[in-house]
């Protein structure tokens, strides 16, 4: 049976349209997460490939900035190159996007199988942050991923950046306007797959969502569940 | 169907497929594929429009969408044209601009007093007696426009995409499709736009050799070859609407506006057929060559039954080949060049024997009834460049196709910074200059000679790629003689002493009217153009501004360099205002919160971005509810979402020094678990935003900053530290968190149920401590202020337990009465509490001192922002103060925000602020008032709408608890 968003304390943004679209949710990190639509699951990953949305603001994710952040990060194992814009992987499944010089979001893999957020915020506190400050990423943003062959086309209807694949190659990152709201898109292909990781302002989620949805209707693009996005990715 | 030709003319038509419209009410037939002028000539129909200002009957010209002649209205949508728009089953179209009908316009009298209608002449009346102008107004909105706009139609859905490529070419022609070719050799990306439904442009239409069989073979090979590019994407139906820089341009398709960003250009757009100038040039049936040829080749259809084709160059007589092909008889050729050289296409027609009548022009159409179309044509001898002997043989004919040369279509070109100069040579424009990153090709290049466009469009393509072709790589060669000279007659007018010899069809602007308009002194070619209008209309000059100008330099016995010509702008071709303005995208941000307020009834208002309840409950009671919700506030408990209030944490060892650079109070000192109010000047010493700063850490102050103003705020604060270069890190974390103010007496009763972790009583809690602490098992940020007045508390959590926590308050709440209040009532409480809200009560020249607030100015540090204007401004008188009034006399009309206070014929100030308070029991408001009405007791008017003067008196603020004993609580 399916969880209901409002019976957790935390709750995607979304959740509203997510439940209008008829998602099946299961708990993820002390909230609700759309882990599928409908029971055509092989439809909902045929979607995943073809041009689909996934909300994933239920995963966990963290951030830091400030001049000594690249040094606090890699003491605490986490390996980034000098170069920003790009999306650095970890052993762990984690992914750490560099945004600048002392800029860095951090995001858990799909399974949910690093701890990586978890223990880099507890390891931080105001009293030993020395140039390096958390940025609270699960509160301030939301995360989507757009995944399919078609997504880059969608994306040419709402951003301005070229992110076609062969422009735009695998762990770029834009910082950007998408229709018009600030935007971060990280191009993290999923099992072959051509995908987008978008973190933006969590109070816009709703808009950024319909703006979404309505670009990707030409595509036949439609909501998709954590269940297909795994097994994209094989997870 | 009556003009039909047989296959295989008509290219663009399905035979198979009818389709059925109607125009003017009456059923038509056409077969897919055909244009709404296409279908209504194959039926006999030549007239669509009445045209501008004279009423007459027009019927199309270029058949590419290249005049204004074929504005029709289909349903709710005007000035649609005719010769580009395909039609459909059920199409219902209708003609435009006339009063009765389009066969009997009553308004084509107009044309009968043209002598009292001359250009201009709409400047010079109407304007007095004055009394007249609502009369005139009337008249001349009924009889000025095109179309009609229905406002209550359906919005159509328009939206926009963005394009990139290496190359992109515009124009499917020749050069074009040679461009594209070469461009796709090198391995870039492609992008091939072409505004016609088939590549091939002049290809697809026009004859050049006798058989006419070249173009045919020419455009199978190139379409063939572009067709199995896999990097040339093909646009048609494409129109690049304009030239912006850093080559980008807007395409316009269907209902979508892209955006391309070009690496090079390739402008091979091509030429414009130009018209011939003589009386009634306007008929219906009068036709480019190139009309005739596209009606004949694209559209199967015969365009009349016998002929005259007035020529210039060798293309006319490949018009006469296709007309005699068609089964048209050509009554003459009439050249207006006195010795035609012998040319392929000149030579066939002669051996078809066609009556070919060297150095005469025509020198008027003898029309039918009311003009409705072609009868015969008179010819005269031309005696010189644009003139002509008295008249001579006239042909009887039902069509006059004209051929007497060309313009390029220059408007990408000088949009993107190219420019053009006369060469006398080819009584053309050339380009003399072009921007980096783009190339011209073809005969806008001035290639004529199909074989010379060729080899330009493979030169262009080339060089578009030049960076990625090999050093040694030679630049195609393109023959000299590129077939320009002597294709255009140097002057296409002949002026007729009746008139009706029109410049400009869409403006019915005739030979005199830009002749008086010289005359009264518009000599210079844009002033001549606004005057006269020429080339103002639908079409945009395509057809007129090149006669203008040469009429202009003849008149003013000038060059045409010296003449010059008008500026060309975007759009190149009609847009719909729906591609300009959809889909807009209108962010929006929601709270936490945010269907929790629509379920609870309120009705939400914008705050920058942001969506805030208004008040809760119906809008037919919006005053009552407002007090309601306040009164609550001041006697039990109520709660507002301030979600949307900015939060910046500002982290570091110097964050003390910077909030003390930053805001005029002092921070360093400040007392961690304590908060502080913080005013923000720009350098002028003009407040700009407020807030507080709560201390949560030595090295951490969370600051919070008024709702429309968090951003720029957060902008000034990166700007000046990347001066300073304090060890201090600034994020914006607005969103992070969702906020609830709880407030009224019983506030502590409610929060204090489900918050677990803290004492909330005065002593542990007391007013302007912050604290962190849990509530309803969140962990949450308290803050004590008082904005409203009342005992109060801020709980501030993360952004997506923020729907949580109002639930859980509306539960705790629950038995007390608690109910949420809106923006409107938070207003009232806090102008009762003589609190100011930055934006409403200051202005963009508000200093602190003004406001009287200069108790939030720290005396003893060294600087903040602002300081130093604020020292001046302390030295000089105040000329105004923000002070509290109120009015006792309720048979008054009650002020309005920003109605001004008046002393006789002075302006000493405005209403910032007003209400009429629940709890002071009083009118009540902030205004600005010049210094010697400040004190309290003096007393001031207001001038209300209608201009009575209203009476207020100046009292101490706060108008409610003046101790403040209850946000103390």
């Amino acid at each position: 049976m399916s969880l209901n968003p409002i019976d957790r304390r935390a709750r995607s943004f979304l959740y509203r349209e997510l439940m209008a679209a008829g998602a099946s949710f299961a708990e993820i990190n002390g909230q609700a997460c759309a882990m599928r639509f409908g029971s055509d699951s092989l439809a909902e990953l045929a979607r995943a490939r073809a041009m689909a949305i996934c909300d994933l603001s239920p995963l966990r994710r963290t951030g830091y900035k400030g001049w000594a952040t690249a040094e606090w990060l890699a003491a605490q194992g986490c390996r980034i190159e000098d170069a920003p814009n790009r999306v650095y992987g970890q052993d762990d499944g984690a992914r750490i996007a560099r945004l600048s010089r002392g800029e860095f979001v951090v995001l858990s893999d799909l399974a949910q199988s690093t701890t990586l957020p978890d223990r880099l915020d507890g390891a931080w506190s105001i009293a030993s942050a020395n140039g390096c400050f958390r940025v609270p990423r699960t509160d301030s943003s939301a995360w989507v991923v757009i995944t399919g062959e078609h997504a880059a086309s969608m994306f040419a209807k709402v951003c301005g950046v070229d992110l076609r694949p062969h422009t735009f190659v695998n762990h770029s990152i834009a910082q950007t306007s998408l229709a018009r709201m600030n935007a971060i898109i990280c191009r993290s292909d999923i099992g072959g797959t051509l995908a987008f990781d978008v973190v933006f302002d969590l109070a816009s989620s709703v808009y950024l969502w319909g703006a979404f949805l309505d670009a990707m209707q030409e595509f036949g693009g439609k909501p998709v569940g954590l269940e297909a996005i795994r097994t994209l990715a094989g997870v | 169907m009556t003009s039909r030709l047989p296959e295989p003319f008509g290219a663009l038509i399905d035979r198979s497929k009818p389709v059925s419209f109607s125009f003017e009410g009456r059923n038509v037939q056409g077969f897919k594929g055909d244009t709404i002028a296409s279908a209504l000539l194959a039926n006999g129909v030549t007239m669509l429009s009445r045209s501008f200002k004279y009423h007459r009957p027009r019927g199309p010209l270029t058949m590419a969408g290249h005049d204004g002649n074929t504005l029709v209205q289909i349903g709710s949508e005007p000035n649609r044209q005719a010769d580009r728009v395909p039609i459909t089953s059920g199409l219902k179209v209708t003609g435009i601009n006339y009063w009765g009908s389009l066969e009997h316009d009553r308004f084509a009298l107009l044309g009968k007093v043209d002598r009292f209608l001359p250009v201009g002449f709409y400047y010079k009346a109407f304007y007095k007696p004055r009394w007249m102008w609502p009369y005139w107004e009337k008249l001349i909105r009924r009889v000025a426009g095109l179309g009609v706009v229905d406002l209550h139609s359906h919005h159509g859905y328009f939206d926009k995409e963005y394009l990139f490529c290496d190359v992109m070419v515009v124009g499917g022609g020749p050069a074009g499709l040679e461009s594209a070719l070469a461009a796709s050799d090198a391995g870039g990306e492609v992008i091939l736009v072409d505004e016609n439904r088939m590549l091939g442009g002049s290809l697809n239409y026009a004859r050049f050799d006798a058989a006419g069989e070249r173009a045919k073979i020419e455009r199978a090979r190139l379409v063939a070859a572009v067709e199995a590019r896999s990097n040339i994407r093909v646009m048609t139906e494409t129109i690049c609407n304009g030239a912006y820089s850093d080559n980008w341009y807007p395409l316009v398709r269907g209902n979508r506006l892209y955006k391309l960003r070009a690496g090079e250009t390739v402008i091979a757009v091509g030429s414009y057929e130009q018209p011939l100038i003589f009386r009634n040039n306007d008929v219906p049936g009068v036709m480019l060559g190139s009309a005739v040829q596209r009606l004949i080749r694209l559209y199967g259809v015969k365009p009349g039954s016998r002929a005259v084709v007035a020529a210039a160059n060798d293309d006319a007589y490949g018009v006469a080949l296709d007309l005699l092909d068609a089964g048209i008889e050509v009554a003459c050729v009439t050249d207006l060049r006195s010795d035609p050289p012998s040319a392929p296409l000149a030579d066939a027609v002669l051996k078809k024997r066609v009556p070919v009548v060297a150095g005469s022009t025509i020198y008027e159409v003898e029309s039918g009834s009311e003009g409705r179309g072609v009868r015969a044509v008179r010819l005269a001898k031309v005696t010189s460049e644009g003139q002509a002997a008295a008249k001579g043989d006239s042909f009887a004919c039902d069509l006059v196709a004209v051929s007497t040369g060309y313009a390029p279509m220059a408007p990408l070109i000088s949009q993107s910074g190219g420019t053009f100069a006369y060469d006398a040579a080819s009584s053309m424009l050339a380009i003399c200059s072009l921007p980096d990153h783009v190339i011209a090709a073809g005969s806008l290049n001035g290639a004529y000679a199909l074989d010379a466009t060729l080899e330009d469009g493979r030169r262009a393509g080339f060089e578009a790629t030049r960076n990625s072709q090999p050093a040694s790589a030679a630049v195609p060669t393109v023959r000299a003689d590129k077939g320009a000279a002597g294709i255009t007659y140097p002057f296409p007018i002949f002026s007729h002493p009746r008139g009706k010899d029109f410049v400009d069809l869409d403006e019915d602007v005739q030979v005199k009217d830009l002749e008086h308009a010289m005359l009264e002194g518009y000599e210079h070619i844009e002033l001549l153009k606004r005057f006269t209008t020429n080339g103002m209309g639908p079409s945009q000059g395509r057809n007129s501004s090149m006669p203008a100008v040469r009429l202009a330099a003849r008149t003013l016995k000038q060059s045409i360099d010296a003449t010059g010509t008008t500026t060309s702008r975007p759009p190149v071709m009609q847009v719909k205002m729906g591609h300009l303005a959809g889909r807009s995208f209108e962010p929006v941000r929601y709270t936490a919160m945010h269907f929790r307020h629509l379920e609870a009834g309120a009705k939400m208002m914008s705050a920058g971005l942001w969506m805030r309840p208004e008040f809760y409950g119906d809008h037919a009671r919006r005053a009552e509810l407002i007090r309601a919700e306040a009164k609550n506030v001041r006697e039990n408990v109520g709660m507002i979402d301030v979600s949307t209030l900015g939060g910046l944490d500002v982290r570091g060892p110097d964050a003390a020094e910077f909030l003390n650079r930053m805001y005029t109070f002092a921070y360093t000192k400040q007392p961690v678990g304590r908060s502080r109010y913080v005013l923000m000047t720009d350098q002028a010493g003009v407040i700009t935003d407020d807030g507080v700063a709560c201390r949560f850490h030595d090295d951490w102050f969370y600051v919070t900053a008024t709702t429309s103003g968090v951003d720029a705020v957060y902008r000034q604060m990166l700007w000046y530290n990347a001066q300073w270069r304090l060890k201090v890190d600034i994020t914006n974390v607005t969103a992070a968190y969702a906020g609830v103010n709880v407030a009224g007496p019983n506030a502590r009763a409610v929060l204090q149920k489900i918050c677990t972790d803290a004492d909330l009583s005065k002593e542990a809690f007391p007013y302007m401590g912050v604290r962190e602490a849990t509530v309803a098992g969140i962990r949450s940020l308290l803050l004590r202020v008082g904005f409203v007045g009342e005992l109060g508390y801020e709980v501030h959590v993360p952004a997506s337990e923020g729907e949580a926590l109002w639930d859980a308050l509306m539960e705790a709440g629950k038995e007390s009465g608690i109910r949420p209040f809106g923006v409107e009532a938070q207003r009232v409480l806090r102008l009762e509490k003589g609190h100011i809200i930055v934006s409403q009560d200051t202005d963009g020249l508000t200093n602190p001192l003004e406001a009287d607030m200069a108790w939030a100015i720290a005396k003893t540090k060294p600087f903040f922002v602002g300081m130093r204007s604020i020292e001046i401004q302390s030295k000089q008188p105040l000329t105004r103060k923000l002070v509290g009034f109120e009015i006792t006399d309720r048979t008054q009309p009650m002020p309005k925000e920003c109605h001004l206070v008046v002393r006789g014929r002075e302006i000493t100030g405005r209403v910032t602020s007003i209400t009429d308070s629940p709890a002071v029991g009083k009118i009540i408001g902030l205004a600005y008032v010049a210094l010697d009405q400040s004190e309290p007791g003096k007393t001031f008017e207001i001038k209300v709408d209608g201009g009575k003067l209203v009476s207020a008196v100046v009292v101490k603020l706060p108008f409610y608890d003046p101790d403040s004993k209850r946000q103390e609580l």
